[in-house]
């Protein structure tokens, strides 16, 4: 096992100009375990990372890698899936019984992808049950426009208000759920849906859209609640 | 001469002010009228009316010549221009007379009409009440409320067609005045729309009110018990297809959201006794009338572009549920078959084993099974029987393991009827067969799991005195259970737990050889009587202890024959128990004698 890191910084030298977002990145990639940084959106190229995260997200980042000590080789993946399910059957247990089932697996490979036509606030998150309001259009793999709420100049009576649903449990398909709560208020983002988080193998007709289909949604997450 | 005497009316009335006319003065006029026009001079009627020195006099009394001028224009034998004359009376009276009393008229005419009439008044009137309301001001969202409860009143009493034939013909023009109503509201849920628009005008939520509470009540009749399938030949926009999709633009355009409206019974029935105003909500969306939408929608794909192909299937069947339990629970053909089909639609969706066990926490889940068994089991009609046979087995299939354990072991215990406890049985043997192949650790359907199904299948309901034949269904699949069991499941693998304890052969086999014995001998006893009885060619006085009516025509008494034929079959029925029971009996005799072997080898060794 390797030695603990030790804290370089103090407070105030992260506070400060002496330390860069990218430097604080840097090191929490090389220190931190796989999950923590996945939890903290802290994977990937980091000039990227410096784009997305705020500073002060990464102090308090920082900070908590030394109160928890999620350090690299402590953590396996198995240990931290664990948590999160306890976390969500105590959670389970303690709401009314009428509540749709949750998907009980994190540990899938997200089987979509999304990039971001627009930035968001990047501080506002949905969390699961919150109530967002969404436009949005959806489209198959060869462009047929299936469903949209996006009032157009067709001819269609489209009504005026964003759809509203409660987010990540279960109420709409996998690839929404998952997607939306990493999209930030104002963001608008495009969404292709691998069919197994969309409609699998079944399709739904009445929507035309066909078995096995992947999704591709251009979504705008107006508002949370 | 009935004519002077109107005219005598009129002079008198002339210069005078509304509130000294005399009661009299009112039927007066009205009878006269009705001389007037039944005596032909509607012409000469119309001249007096449209005449500028009795235009005051019209605008108070015109209402009255509503009622006479109605049955005028309903006769069958009416020459057109007498008719159109007629029809020219009640324009010109309808466009200045007094609103608030023609409206009382008019709808009075409605309320009154009665037979083949009702769809001829509705027919002639829905125009000039058009006209009326629209000139109302104050009062305007409560007196189109109240016209559109007389029309439906009304409309409720003519039998909505259902075969093709009936659509085709549509004896009683409800479809034609189906359709009038659609074009008569239209100006007002323009009216609602434009409101609802520029989000002015509060005094246009009561007019929404009156609108919603019409549509709600037109989902409900006629459009819940209407056939809407499509018809193959072309016909013209006259059927009560084209009516529900208008109704749905209509609560489109008065601001309605189709995913709200639809979820709203689950959210219903989540909250608790003190937050629902059972007067209120209840009132407003009907559960019949969003059970009727919810089939337009993803039955008939009417007005579907405009819902959202979002939600997961899990959840557009918990929603749906409150629907198709409300539909399946009536026994009407036309609303029954609605509710199958919309439960079929939702099933649709789902992969196989896909459903998680979770959903039979909910209200409903556990609860629509159960209705389908009622339909399978008691519907007079048999093409809903099949249906229903086969959705249960569908939605039984949708289910996890987990769940499918939970659902026999709820279904065994809350159903009586020997078939469809039979039919479970099967089931449970297909999970079992899956289960125990190789590389399928399922652990519901082998293991210890297994057992309290196992008990509860493997038993005689009431033991040795079971009724063989009335349980025959339920007793021939345990015993092919039990065959296969004991076939595919070797003793010292044991994976289903059969042989931890034998309890079966307690329970099951040994009643059961008692059961059929007695059974066999007490049929056999009966056929030997009947054939004994056979020979005595005089067999007077056979008193009959019950006769059967079926359909007012009363059976036939069995012939001694036919009754010979039933017990044979008894005991046919009996032969082939005994032959599976044999059978079994047969395999596990080594297996029984080598645990007694070694249980003595263990006893002399201790």
């Amino acid at each position: 096992m390797a030695a603990e890191p030790a804290r370089q910084w103090t407070e105030e030298q992260l506070k400060s100009e002496e330390v860069a977002k990218k430097d604080i990145i840097q090191f929490l990639q090389q220190s931190a375990s796989e999950p923590f940084l996945g939890e903290h959106k802290l994977m990937g190229n980091i000039k990227n990372v410096a784009k997305t995260a705020k500073k002060e997200q990464l102090i308090v980042a920082y900070n908590q890698l030394f109160e928890t000590k999620r350090f690299r080789g402590t953590e396996s993946v198995e240990k931290v899936a664990q948590q999160l399910k306890d976390v969500k059957l105590g959670a389970g247990q303690d709401k009314a019984k009428a509540k749709i089932p949750e998907v009980t697996s994190n540990e899938e490979p997200p089987k979509y992808t999304k990039s971001v036509l627009q930035k968001g606030d990047k501080t506002n998150f949905p969390k699961k049950g919150d109530t967002v309001h969404c436009w949005y259009t959806g489209t198959l793999e060869d462009g047929t426009v299936f469903d949209t709420n996006v009032a157009s100049s067709s001819k269609k009576k489209k009504s005026v208000k964003p759809l509203s649903f409660k987010v990540g449990i279960g109420k709409v398909i996998r690839g929404w759920d998952e997607a939306l709560l990493t999209m930030s208020k104002g963001e608008k983002a495009r969404l292709q849906i691998e069919s197994d988080w969309g409609y699998g193998k079944k399709g739904k007709p009445e929507a035309k859209i066909p078995p096995n289909a992947q999704l591709i949604f251009e979504v705008e997450l107006v508002d949370i609640e | 001469m009935a004519l002077e005497e109107l005219q005598g009316v009129i002079e008198r009335c002339r210069g005078l002010p509304e509130t000294e006319f005399k009661e009299e003065d009112h039927s007066i006029f009205q009878t006269t009228a009705c001389q007037c026009l039944e005596e032909g001079h509607a012409a000469k009627l119309l001249e007096i009316l449209q005449d500028e020195k009795n235009k005051d006099f019209v605008i108070c009394m015109g209402w009255n010549c509503v009622g006479p001028i109605v049955s005028c224009a309903l006769k069958d034998e009416q020459e057109p221009e007498y008719r159109e004359n007629c029809l020219k009376i009640l324009d010109h009276v309808v466009q200045i007379s007094n609103p608030k009393e023609l409206l009382v008229g008019l709808l009075e005419q409605i309320e009154e009409a009665f037979g083949n009439n009702i769809s001829k008044t509705i027919l002639l009137l829905l125009q000039p009440l058009q006209t009326v309301l629209l000139k109302m001001k104050h009062k305007k969202a409560y007196s189109v409320g109240l016209s559109l409860a007389t029309i439906q009143s009304q409309l409720s009493q003519l039998p909505v067609p259902y075969t093709t034939e009936q659509r085709k013909q549509d004896d009683y023009e409800l479809c034609k005045c189906c359709m009038a109503v659609i074009s008569f509201i239209k100006p007002f849920v323009d009216e609602v729309n434009r409101a609802t628009k520029s989000k002015q005008n509060p005094s246009c939520n009561e007019l929404k009110e009156e609108l919603l509470k019409f549509c709600m009540k037109s989902l409900e009749y006629p459009l819940l018990t209407a056939q809407l399938h499509p018809l193959t030949e072309e016909i013209e926009d006259n059927s009560l297809r084209t009516f529900a999709t208008e109704i749905l633009v209509y609560l489109l355009a008065m601001g309605e959201s189709l995913p709200v409206l639809m979820v709203h019974q689950l959210l219903q029935s989540r909250k608790t006794l003190r937050e629902i105003d059972p007067l209120k909500e209840d009132v407003k969306y009907p559960t019949n009338s969003l059970a009727s939408l919810a089939y337009l929608l993803f039955v008939q794909h009417i007005g579907i572009d405009q819902f959202p192909a979002l939600y997961s299937p899990g959840y557009f069947l918990l929603f749906n549920m409150e629907y198709i339990a409300a539909l399946i629970s009536r026994t009407e053909e036309s609303v029954l078959s609605k509710g199958l089909e919309l439960f079929e639609h939702c099933l649709l969706t789902i992969e196989d084993n896909n459903l998680s066990h979770k959903y039979l926490e909910m209200k409903n889940i556990l609860g629509i099974p159960q209705d389908l068994v009622k339909v399978m089991t008691l519907c007079p009609i048999e093409h809903l029987r099949k249906s229903s046979l086969k959705l249960f087995q569908q939605y039984i299939d949708k289910f996890d393991s987990e769940g499918k354990y939970k659902l026999f072991r709820c279904l065994l215990k809350t159903t009586q009827h020997a078939g469809v406890q039979g039919y479970i049985i099967q089931n449970l043997k297909n999970q079992v067969d899956l289960a125990l192949k190789p590389g399928n650790k399922i652990m519901w359907f082998s293991g210890p799991q297994l057992m309290p199904l196992l008990h509860t299948v493997l038993s005689l309901p009431e033991g040795a005195e079971t009724d063989l034949l009335q349980n025959s269904d339920r007793i021939m699949a345990s015993l092919n259970l039990l065959r296969y069991l004991v076939i595919r499941d070797n003793e010292w693998e044991n994976q289903t737990g059969l042989w931890t304890d034998l309890f079966w052969i307690e329970s099951f086999l040994k009643p059961l050889r008692t059961g059929l014995n007695m059974s066999r001998a007490h049929y056999e006893a009966e056929m030997r009587a009947k054939r004994e009885n056979r020979k005595i060619k005089e067999a007077p006085n056979r008193e009959t202890q019950c006769s059967l009516t079926v359909g007012g025509k009363k059976l036939p008494k069995m012939t001694t024959a036919m009754e010979l034929e039933v017990l044979q079959s008894a005991i046919y029925t009996f032969d082939v128990m005994e032959s599976v029971q044999a059978r079994i009996e047969e395999l596990i005799e080594p297996k029984i004698k080598s645990r007694a072997e070694d249980k003595n080898v263990a006893n002399e060794a201790s």
